[in-house]
């Protein structure tokens, strides 16, 4: 069961979407991309309906993940010529810049393609018609990190200009945590929380510090650990926490700040608290 | 512009732009009325989101020290003695904050923590 899921995204922006295995982040895009049909109501990018018999919605979206969406056994060139009929506004010029610039053997079929090579072919396709909105399901997954690297150069190239935006998820979170505008986190085909990156990382917080009686649970607090009069506690407001513990006379407060990682584990295991106000 | 920026590092992505752009400006290497670079260019080249320079840019507006002008961007202010002064004395109870309170709670009393200033002067 998926949804209702709705989302608003900026243009220049990009959202990470993660969520535990099964969450429903690969099926929701497949769903906006049309590979999937939804049993039960119904699916709108850009205002219009996906309809499989009105494929226009889909001028709009460039899409790169699990599904190929080429011919195995045509070359990457024929591919790219024979993708590039159902775009109007598809560039030849834009596709072979790319081609180039990541090296891809077009004359090879899409079959004997190394996983990199086919990713590259998938984001050549999502690309070349200037999409207003990307989706990209795991696109950096069995990448080395030289070529995750070309592929991140394009995709911060492309954001420089401010009017594309991108759907992203991924389970590599320090590559993802840089990227990203905005994290949504996703719990049986639900949001359960969306929220601005910057607000994510200056408010969540690791403290520690020495207090003789176990503390009153604050709001913000996440986890807690204790051993004797050392407490460890994990917040989601840390200047609110900081107060409360000051104000209870807690002694050598000492805080550090958490990575995306961090607190992605955090929120998905479902803490109570994790709301952000 | 070149930034110096890290991972790995205790301090956020966001804290290290104010603080780089902040110590450019200070030491004179960025200029009164010099042209930043925009916000998306800025993250693309650094490979950073846009959210983060925008808040960066953002705490910096804040402090003074760069100011926006609308449809043009951001730009290096004229800062003031004054105002420098007002920077470094805010900056250095920054610092100071943490490590007094940390000194505390290991046992030191205020006359210990003053000594231990007053040495550095001897030594400076």
């Amino acid at each position: 069961m998926l949804g209702p899921i709705n989302l608003d995204l900026e243009p220049g922006t990009v959202l990470g979407l993660v969520g535990p295995n099964g969450a429903g982040k690969t099926t929701f895009l497949q769903c906006l991309i049309g590979l999937l049909r939804a049993d039960l109501g119904e699916i709108t990018v850009f205002g219009r309906p996906n309809d499989p018999n009105h494929p226009e919605w889909k001028l709009d979206i460039g899409y790169v993940g699990d599904i190929p969406v080429f011919w195995e056994c045509w070359t990457a060139a024929k591919n790219l010529q024979f993708v590039s009929q159902f775009y109007p506004d598809w560039s030849h010029k834009k596709a072979s810049e790319l081609a180039d610039r990541f090296q891809l053997p077009l004359k090879k079929r899409a079959k004997d393609l190394s996983t990199g090579n086919r990713i590259k072919l998938s984001l050549i396709i999502a690309l070349a018609h200037s999409p207003k909105l990307l989706l990209l399901d795991e696109p950096t997954s069995g990448m080395d990190p030289v070529v995750r690297v070309e592929v991140l150069d394009v995709l911060f190239e492309i954001l420089e200009t401010g009017d594309r935006a991108i759907i992203y998820t991924t389970h590599i979170l320090p590559e993802i945590s840089r990227l990203v505008d905005e994290l949504v986190f996703l719990d049986n085909g639900q949001i359960r929380l969306r929220v601005n990156k910057e607000d994510l990382v200056n408010r969540w917080r690791k403290i520690t510090f020495r207090y003789g009686r176990d503390v009153i649970p604050f709001q913000s607090v996440v986890s807690h650990r204790r051993e004797g009069n050392d407490h460890q506690v994990i917040s989601s407001d840390f200047p609110m926490i900081l107060d409360q513990l000051r104000e209870l006379g807690a002694e050598n407060i000492q805080d550090n700040y958490m990575s995306i990682e961090e607190i992605t584990v955090q929120i998905l295991k479902g803490g109570r608290n994790v709301e952000i106000n | 512009m070149l930034l110096n920026l890290t991972d790995i590092s205790n301090e956020p992505l966001q804290g290290q732009i104010v603080r780089q752009i902040r110590a450019k400006i200070l030491a004179g290497e960025l200029e009164p009325h010099t042209h930043l670079p925009s916000i998306r260019k800025l993250a693309s080249s650094q490979h950073i989101s846009v959210i983060t320079v925008q808040r960066a840019y953002e705490t910096l507006e804040r402090e003074g020290l760069i100011h926006s002008r609308r449809g043009k961007g951001f730009f290096v202010s004229e800062l003031s003695k004054d105002k420098r002064k007002d920077l470094a004395r805010e900056r250095l109870r920054e610092t100071l904050e943490s490590r007094i309170r940390a000194a505390l709670a290991e046992g030191l009393s205020i006359e210990d923590i003053n000594k231990v200033i007053s040495n550095i002067y001897k030594e400076i």
